[in-house]
């Protein structure tokens, strides 16, 4: 089973190698430790991207992929920009409203993948340009107003209090991996055709696990909002290849079947820790996705030359 | 939809099945019984329907037309699910396993150990799992790894276990042994027998009569799409006449017991020296490869050379490192006396050596490409001017491969490779490296899944070839076929030569009794 | 590695389509689909049709096609290329800055342009096929390169030569016309006769299908898979410039950003035109259809004065149509 978490292993390593680098760039350029501040910052940047990285590696976990991550970000962030007003009870209610809308547009990928059985790439491509269009028709310019309440409870300015929510996620993908759903939408990936033929029940599966991509894209949007407390309807397209590199550094196969969302989060940190660390280095900032390129293939192949050796010890 | 289940013998039953997959009629009306308490063999050619058949019984595939009951419960639509609600279990060929997944997650997959909140207890997954194999004898597989480690018989192993495991009430089994090797080939068979003598029915198909007689209560012979009898005893000659339609006195062509040792005559004419002894048209010196530990032989023009030996001894690994699709770690391999460099399959082809490899669906043919494309595929090179093909050139080739074949399309530039039958696709396999005018042939396991008359139109093929002067390599993982068409046999063990039969005509329990013999380090 | 394997995994080979490959059909359907958009287009806003309407949705389209005809070769072996988008940009600026408005620089710097492509190609082929990373992520990866090269080399094109126009010779090339029909339109109807000959008639086509149904049985076939797959990423990449030459040749400077939309125009195009994104299959036609369609629609929705959120509404839905029109993938029964 040491391959198994290996890849989860190797995507903590990079974590911590990455947060060692920030805290050694910092402390040469300040003098000192990154303060709260600093920390604070960086988990509540995170956040967002650690979100729909968790949901487009449930989806990845499948064999699929979620490209319409992007488009639903967009239209939450719109959402929580344009109808959360401050009051608590009203809030609320919307904000499982918006959770819903993820949930649904959820829904709709899923049953095109998995009822009418088509191609996942090809599906989200065509409601990812959906879902921006409608995030476009709730907000057509950037603005809206984010109710100070939603930025305390989710990305509060003053602690990393966000850590919370990732532990609540890790607690909750812990729970999730032993029960029948999160077993069976692993062992899905490992081949669909085994696993339907081994009785798992196929299509739910695959339904669910796009409604929950929706679902966590859904809360990314609403920590995005927290974050920049306005809206903007396209913030949330750099979240397609973003949550698919995060899913990468988190060590979950493209080819289904392995992999764990904690490794997604930490992948999300990692990538958004790298942006800091160039700065901290004195990169040119124009430079920055040369590195977070180089960064994202040299990821892969230190995991795959890991494997390698890993497979050579037996 | 469910009937009272009247106190029926009947185990399953399958009336008036039809089925068809594009323009091919795989099932024409057939029929088939099978009781409780029986093992009952369903046997017959690639193509007559038996694998269709039981695809149907077992709610795998749906019929078009026809009813199909289990248990006396008729099968609504049936479904997987269904199926397997109702005492239905299958090992396919197709394995089930999931390869990212332990041996203990895939034999619990269905009924994991849960705690008190309904959530799997994965701490106790791996003990569950080591009692579970024990209790089947297969102590031998680790719980722990993953499938994709284990070999191939292995991962048939945990796919047998999983199955067995629920006690269906119906079991199907569709070339069980096909990967086994002989111990657990043994295990299954034992396995089998218990579940009949539990009142289980159990419904097989093989293409290895030694196997359906061990095992079969009753034998049902399948031809073109339908049930031609049922008997509770069958010779091979009858069995092989009622599944052909002709009779095939003898299975296996005359080998010439000595090699055709003729010099290729001289290339100049005039005075020539007398020609010396043709160099070997393939030699290997201590080949030292995954699997293979310094392996050494000698193959003359116009010689069979045979790899007998267990499965799994490395004969695969051979195979697949003359060829250059296994890296070689040291040794020299000489081709008519010149050392060459094999590093990639192009070089081996390219120095006259074809491999037709052990799987042809996945390692052979391009299924959605055509017969012609497929054909054709190595000597792109010869049929085509500056780079386009052209197509006189390869219709020529094409044609003439499907006359010497005799391969059964009209169509060969439409028809797409994957619709023909078994042993006809073997045959395409076959004429893309024949048309390769390679020199040295090494036949892998040629005769798998393929039915019994094409299987003796390839023994002539192979012996033909060999008179035309070509060297082969010849393994199979049917003992007697390895006896009675090599000329010389050597045996594997733990990837060395273990013994070298020749002189006459090889005895199939000679070769049996070496591959067994010694069981030194 | 003990086994010399193509590093390409091989799923289970794809069951044989009942009636043959009807990439023919898609074919047609897809070219069907533009002339109808067309002519709801005359329809509603006559001239829509005209033969200028239909030269200008033509060489708007033709941009996307050349990225296509990279991206189809590359799709057809079951690969995808995500550098598109900065491959093309940066093939733009370095044709301008190269020339920096000295004609006579323009061959040189149509090579260095090209070039560019090629050299991009190769490291996202060797990645993709000696290395072992997955195709997603190394052109993901080679794209965030490209960008960050890009912006960083052209300090954000402020540099010196960075507002220089393209040469001339390639604007009078691109925007010329022959017989009333424009030198861009004359180049895509080259590429696209180049690739579908090619793809149909050639041994580099065979291999190419072969490739992309089973890398591992057209290995032991003694095809070079590996080195087929640079290739092909290569010829994506010489596209891509390509296209950005076009690009910039028609529009006379470049832009930051400039290839962003192509990327997904490409895929979708490529959905359209029938192509099978798992690879093995497909007509290269297709998608020429495909490219001319979307663009249609797009100036369709635009001559409605469709606001910009229902153009993109519309284009997914589209896709999702086609999508449902061609069937499905495959499936066991």
């Amino acid at each position: 089973m040491l391959t198994q978490q290996a890849s989860l292993l190797l995507s903590l390593v990079m974590l911590t190698a990455t947060v060692l680098t920030y805290a050694g760039l910092y402390l040469a350029r300040q003098g000192i430790f990154p303060t709260t501040f600093d920390w604070t910052n960086v988990v509540n940047h995170s956040l967002p991207l650690a979100l729909a990285a968790v949901g487009q590696g449930i989806v990845v976990l499948t064999r699929g992929l979620d490209l319409s991550i992007g488009g639903m970000v967009d239209l939450t962030n719109g959402l929580a920009a344009t109808r959360l007003t401050g009051d608590p009870r009203l809030d609320g209610l919307w904000i499982l409203l918006i959770l819903l809308v993820g949930a649904a547009g959820g829904l709709v990928n899923g049953l095109l993948v998995a009822r009418a059985r088509l191609q996942p790439i090809l599906v989200t491509i065509a409601t990812l340009a959906i879902y921006q269009g409608l995030a476009l028709w709730v907000l057509p310019t950037p603005g809206g107003q984010v109710p100070g309440g939603l930025t305390t409870v989710l990305a509060n300015p003053d602690a990393p209090t966000g850590l919370v929510w990732v532990a609540a996620v890790a607690a909750a993908w812990f729970a999730f991996r032993r029960t029948r759903v999160g077993a069976g939408i692993v062992a899905l990936g490992n081949d669909p055709e085994a696993a339907h033929a081994s009785g798992l029940p196929v299509l739910r599966l695959t339904v669910i696990a796009y409604v929950a991509s929706g679902f966590f894209a859904a809360a990314a949007g609403l920590f995005l909002a927290a974050t920049t407390t306005a809206g903007d309807a396209v913030a949330g397209n750099v979240f397609v290849l973003t949550s698919i590199a995060a899913v990468v550094l988190g060590g979950i196969s493209f080819f289904g079947g392995r992999g764990s969302l904690l490794g997604a989060v930490a992948g999300a940190f990692t990538l958004t820790l790298v942006v800091n660390v160039l700065f901290f280095a004195g990169i040119d900032p124009l430079y920055q996705s040369f590195y977070q390129g180089l960064f994202l293939i040299a990821a892969v192949l230190l995991g795959n030359a890991a494997g390698r050796l890993a497979r050579r010890a037996r | 939809m469910t009937e009272p289940s009247p106190a029926t013998a009947d185990a399953v039953e399958g009336r008036r099945i039809r089925r068809a997959f594009g323009g091919v009629q795989a099932l024409a009306d057939a029929s088939f019984v099978a009781a409780r308490g029986e093992i009952h063999a369903l046997v017959g050619e690639n193509g007559a329907g038996k694998s269709t058949m039981i695809k149907v019984l077992s709610g795998t595939l749906r019929p078009d037309a026809g009813t199909v009951r289990v248990m006396g419960i008729q099968a609504p639509s049936a479904t997987p699910g269904w199926a397997r609600a109702h005492g239905v279990g299958t090992v396919f060929q197709e394995l089930t396993v999931l390869p990212w997944l332990s041996v203990a997650e895939n034999l619990l997959l269905l009924d994991p150990p849960t705690g008190p909140t309904g959530l799997v207890r994965r701490r106790e997954l791996v003990p569950r799992a080591t009692e579970v194999l024990a209790e089947y004898g297969m102590e031998s597989v680790d719980p722990r790894e993953l499938v994709a480690n284990l070999s191939l018989a292995q991962r048939q192993v945990v796919e047998i276990v999983r199955t067995l495991r629920r006690d269906p009430d119906v079991l199907f089994l569709d070339e069980p042994t096909a990967a086994l090797a002989e111990r657990e080939v043994a295990w299954l068979h034992a396995l089998v027998r218990a579940a009949r003598d539990r009142g289980r029915c159990v419904v097989f198909t093989s293409h290895r009569w030694r196997e359906v007689e061990a095992l079969a209560d009753r034998i049902t012979v399948f031809r073109n799409g339908c049930e031609v009898t049922t008997r509770d005893r069958l010779t091979e000659a009858e069995a092989v006449r009622l599944m052909t339609g002709r009779t095939i006195d003898r299975l296996y062509p005359a080998v010439p017991s000595a090699v055709p040792s003729g010099s290729r005559g001289s290339r100049t004419g005039g005075t020539a020296p007398p020609p010396a002894a043709p160099a070997p048209a393939l030699e290997v010196r201590d080949l030292v490869a995954p699997g293979v530990h310094g392996v050494s032989l000698l193959l003359r023009p116009g010689e069979i050379l045979g790899i007998g030996g267990l499965s799994g001894q490395g004969q695969r690994e051979l195979f697949q490192a003359l060829f250059g699709a296994l890296r070689t770690v040291s040794g020299q391999v000489l081709r008519d006396g010149v050392p060459v460099r094999i590093r990639r399959p192009a070089d081996a082809i390219g120095h006259g050596i074809a491999l037709v490899p052990e799987d042809r669906k996945t390692e052979g043919l391009l299924l959605p490409m055509s017969v012609r494309d497929n054909l054709t595929l190595s000597i792109l090179g010869r049929i085509a001017r500056f780079g386009m093909v052209a197509p006189t050139r390869e219709r020529t080739a094409v044609d003439g491969m499907i006359g010497r074949l005799a391969i059964g399309t009209d169509r060969p530039g439409a028809q797409p490779v994957g619709t023909l039958s078994g042993g006809n696709q073997q045959k395409v396999l076959l004429g893309r490296w024949l048309l390769t005018r390679a020199d040295v042939l090494l036949l892998y396991d040629v005769t798998r899944g393929v039915d019994v008359g094409t299987k003796h139109d390839i023994y002539r093929l192979i012996v033909e070839l060999a008179a035309e002067g070509k060297a082969l390599l010849l393994c199979s993982s049917e003992t007697e076929e390895v006896a009675h068409l090599s000329h010389r046999v050597l045996v594997l063990r733990r990837g060395r030569v273990v013994a070298d039969l020749s002189g006459g005509p090889v005895d199939p329990e000679a070769i049996v009794a070496a591959s067994l013999r010694g069981d030194d380090a | 590695m003990t086994e010399v394997r193509p590093v390409v995994e091989v799923p289970t080979p794809p069951r044989p389509s009942r009636r043959g490959d009807r990439s023919g059909a898609k074919v047609l359907i897809a070219f069907g689909v533009a002339a109808a958009i067309i002519v709801v287009g005359q329809l509603r806003n006559p001239g829509f049709g005209s033969w200028d309407g239909i030269r200008a949705i033509l060489v708007i389209a033709s941009f996307t096609g050349f990225v296509v005809a990279g991206q189809t070769l590359v799709v057809l072996v079951g690969g995808i290329d995500l550098s598109v988008p900065w491959t093309l940009n940066a093939a733009a600026i370095l044709l301008t800055t190269t020339a920096a408005g000295h004609q006579s620089r323009v061959l040189y710097a149509v090579v260095a342009a090209l070039g560019a492509g090629l050299a991009i190609g190769l490291v996202n082929g060797i990645g993709t096929a000696y290395l072992g990373v997955p195709a997603v992520v190394m052109t993901l990866g080679v794209n965030g390169v490209m960008e960050g090269l890009t912006l960083g080399l052209s300090q954000g094109m402020t540099c010196r030569s960075c507002s220089a126009y393209a040469p001339d010779a390639v604007r009078t090339a691109v925007n010329g016309q022959v017989l009333g029909v424009p030198g861009d339109l004359l180049l895509w109807l080259g590429v696209i006769a180049l690739t579908t000959v090619a793809l149909s008639r050639s041994t580099f086509g065979r291999r190419v299908y072969a490739v992309g149904n089973n890398p591992w049985a057209a290995y032991l076939a003694g095809i070079g898979v590996r080195r087929l797959t640079v290739v092909l990423y290569m010829l994506s990449g010489l596209f891509a410039a390509l296209a950005g030459i076009a690009l910039v040749g028609y529009s006379g400077q470049p832009t930051l950003g400039m290839g962003d939309p192509f990327l997904f125009q490409s895929i979708a195009a490529i959905v359209i035109g029938g192509v099978s994104v798992l690879g093995g299959r497909g007509n290269p036609l297709g998608p020429v259809a495909g490219c001319v369609t979307l663009v249609a629609l797009l100036s369709l929705l635009r001559a409605e004065s469709m606001p910009e959120w229902g153009r993109n509404v519309l284009y997914g839905a589209l896709i999702l149509a086609i999508l449902l029109l061609y069937g499905r993938e495959r499936r066991p029964d």
